[in-house]
């Protein structure tokens, strides 16, 4: 029982890479690999709908010179910018009443705003089109008050039925955050700036709103990097007209069997992806200094 | 402490944030009565006004059977995922959590990566993967896909737990002479087991609901997403409503009751730990 120092941490270190290399060695096989040969056949071209190995980058010249794909990933970043900054207006007030204003119900009302993250995707969508249809559950009530005469169009496979969908998607996913860096701060500090005669404001934008700004980074970046990718919403909701990036690398794989296209819009959208939350650490990393 | 407002003005503040409240839960919840309101109503397209209500679309649902087939693969895959998913994020979770280790920011990379990765692109790159394996396209590759993606929430989600436990009662437990697997039978596992247990049935709802990643690598696998989707492509019927508010209301249960009752466990574990 009693070694010595030296192997008992041979031993801990042992069982450190024990524990951790099946996890690291199922992510390397089915989530590295794949995207180095995503990146792989980027590069490669495209005969008669078959692969030819090749180094070219006709693919990603052609990302930026197609009017269509730049369009793609205009209204792909349009959208997910949109999406995040409703997110967060809307996802702020409900936070900071679950955090500062709900007494004991805290935690029930908390798990209630994420519950319906857990549902399939496809389902919800489902239900937003029953929602926004023609003769949908809103158009159907609209005309049933007399507020408008005829149905409104614009409300399904439209980028605004799209952003509805993206952000009941996204909403619970963004309160999370926020709602754990507003339950950290103390209910002291906000006291102290009013005893040193802050208005209710005040406290608010100086206290408060500074020292909940990680938690709105992080609801941000993740609101906008799924926002970014997600293909279901817009592929239901959307229209055929508009398409956004994701149906694009869908429409290359699956219609026009363009691997190699498909996966150099893939990569693009990977390095935006990365980028952005290489930079958001480093925002983050100030915020949460600036807290200390 | 406490939530009671005191001045006037604050009294109104918080009856305007109260009334901002219902409005977001009625937004959150509204399509999900509207399935269920739907799966009730006798026409077969559905509208508004609403017809005379049935409960015949539930037993029409459960005649279909590509849909009850389509509902027993989901849970069938989702099962395996949440296992495998499980069993690969717990000792992964411990060692990050409560040990040492060398690289660890490429490990939380390797973690955060799937969970980061448009699940799009993830499902493409798996496609190309199996060109090498045709054989596992189906059932397996859908089981693989699930598996990368849930393992990775599993392994956030019980590392954040892990953090909070006093690493003190393992090394109490390992000072008086007991063995690892004796440690681990008899002081981590109780510990952790509520942990593990939410984890397992949030890898599960993930797993069965999952759609993109599921449809590339599915080949003529049906999983009760695909169903759907293939089915909203038609005018839908509402036998299709009937199954998934079923399934909405059991998510929501499982959702509801998994995370109360791990609140509930915290909140015992750390009164042990303050008398």
């Amino acid at each position: 029982m009693q070694a010595g120092a030296g192997s008992a941490e041979k031993r801990r270190r042992r069982f450190a890479a024990a524990g951790i290399a099946p996890l690291m060695l199922w992510q390397f096989v089915f989530f590295v690999v794949p995207v180095i040969l995503l990146l792989v056949i980027s590069f490669w071209r495209t005969r008669n709908y078959r692969m030819v190995p090749d180094f070219t980058f006709a693919n990603y010249i052609a990302v930026f010179t197609n009017g269509a794909m730049w369009r793609a990933l205009l209204l792909s970043v349009q959208t997910a910018a949109f999406v995040t900054i409703a997110c967060a207006v809307l996802a702020y007030p409900i936070a900071y009443f679950i955090a500062k204003k709900a007494g004991r119900l805290k935690g029930l009302l908390l798990i209630a705003v994420i519950a319906p993250f857990w549902i399939s995707i496809v389902m919800r969508v489902a239900a937003w089109r029953l929602l926004l249809g023609e003769n949908g559950v809103i158009n159907q009530s609209l005309l049933s008050i007399g507020l408008i005469d005829q149905p409104l169009g614009f409300l399904l496979y439209s980028p605004v039925a799209t952003s509805i969908g993206l952000v009941y998607a996204y909403l619970p996913l963004y309160v999370l955050p926020l709602y754990a860096s507003i339950d950290a701060i103390e209910d002291n500090w906000i006291a102290a700036a009013k005893d040193l005669n802050a208005g209710p404001m005040r406290a608010f934008w100086e206290v408060t709103f500074p020292l909940s700004l990680p938690g709105l980074i992080v609801g941000a970046v993740f609101c906008f990097i799924f926002g970014l990718g997600e293909f279901v919403t817009p592929a239901l909701l959307g229209g055929g007209k508009q398409l956004m990036m994701s149906q694009v690398i869908q429409d290359q794989f699956q219609r026009r069997l363009d691997w190699p296209a498909g996966a150099a819009i893939s990569i693009v959208m990977l390095v935006i992806v990365f980028a952005l939350l290489a930079v958001s650490m480093k925002w983050f990393r100030k915020a949460s200094g600036e807290k200390l | 402490m406490s939530a009671r407002p005191r001045s006037p003005q604050e009294r109104g503040g918080f009856a305007l944030l109260s009334l901002y409240a219902v409005l977001i839960y009625l937004f959150l919840y509204l399509p999900i009565a509207v399935i269920v309101l739907f799966a009730f109503d006798a026409k077969p397209i559905p509208g508004l006004p609403l017809d005379t209500l049935t409960t015949g679309w539930f037993v029409e649902a459960l005649r279909d059977q590509k849909l009850t087939g389509s509902l027993l693969t989901s849970l069938r895959l989702a099962v395996v995922s949440a296992i495998l998913s499980t069993l690969l994020a717990m000792p992964a979770a411990m060692v990050l959590a409560w040990l040492p280790i060398r690289f660890k920011s490429l490990v939380m990379a390797m973690v955060l990566g799937p969970v980061v990765l448009p699940q799009l692109v993830l499902g493409l790159g798996l496609v190309i993967l199996l060109r090498s394996a045709p054989d596992l396209v189906g059932e397996p590759a859908i089981i693989l896909a699930h598996t990368t993606i849930t393992s990775s929430y599993a392994t956030l989600i019980l590392y954040s737990r892990f953090l909070g436990f006093r690493r003190s009662y393992i090394e109490a437990a390992m000072n008086l002479g007991a063995s690892e697997l004796v440690v681990f039978r008899e002081v981590i596992l109780p510990l952790v087991r509520p942990a593990l247990i939410s984890v397992f049935m949030l890898a599960f709802t993930d797993a069965f609901g999952e759609f993109v990643v599921a449809w590339f690598v599915a080949g003529f696998t049906e999983t009760l997403p695909i169903t759907i989707w293939t089915s909203l492509r038609q005018v839908i019927s509402p036998k299709v409503y009937a199954l998934s508010s079923v399934i909405i209301l059991v998510t929501l249960a499982i959702s509801l009751v998994s995370q109360l009752w791990v609140i509930r466990q915290t909140r015992l574990t750390s009164k042990v730990q303050t008398s």
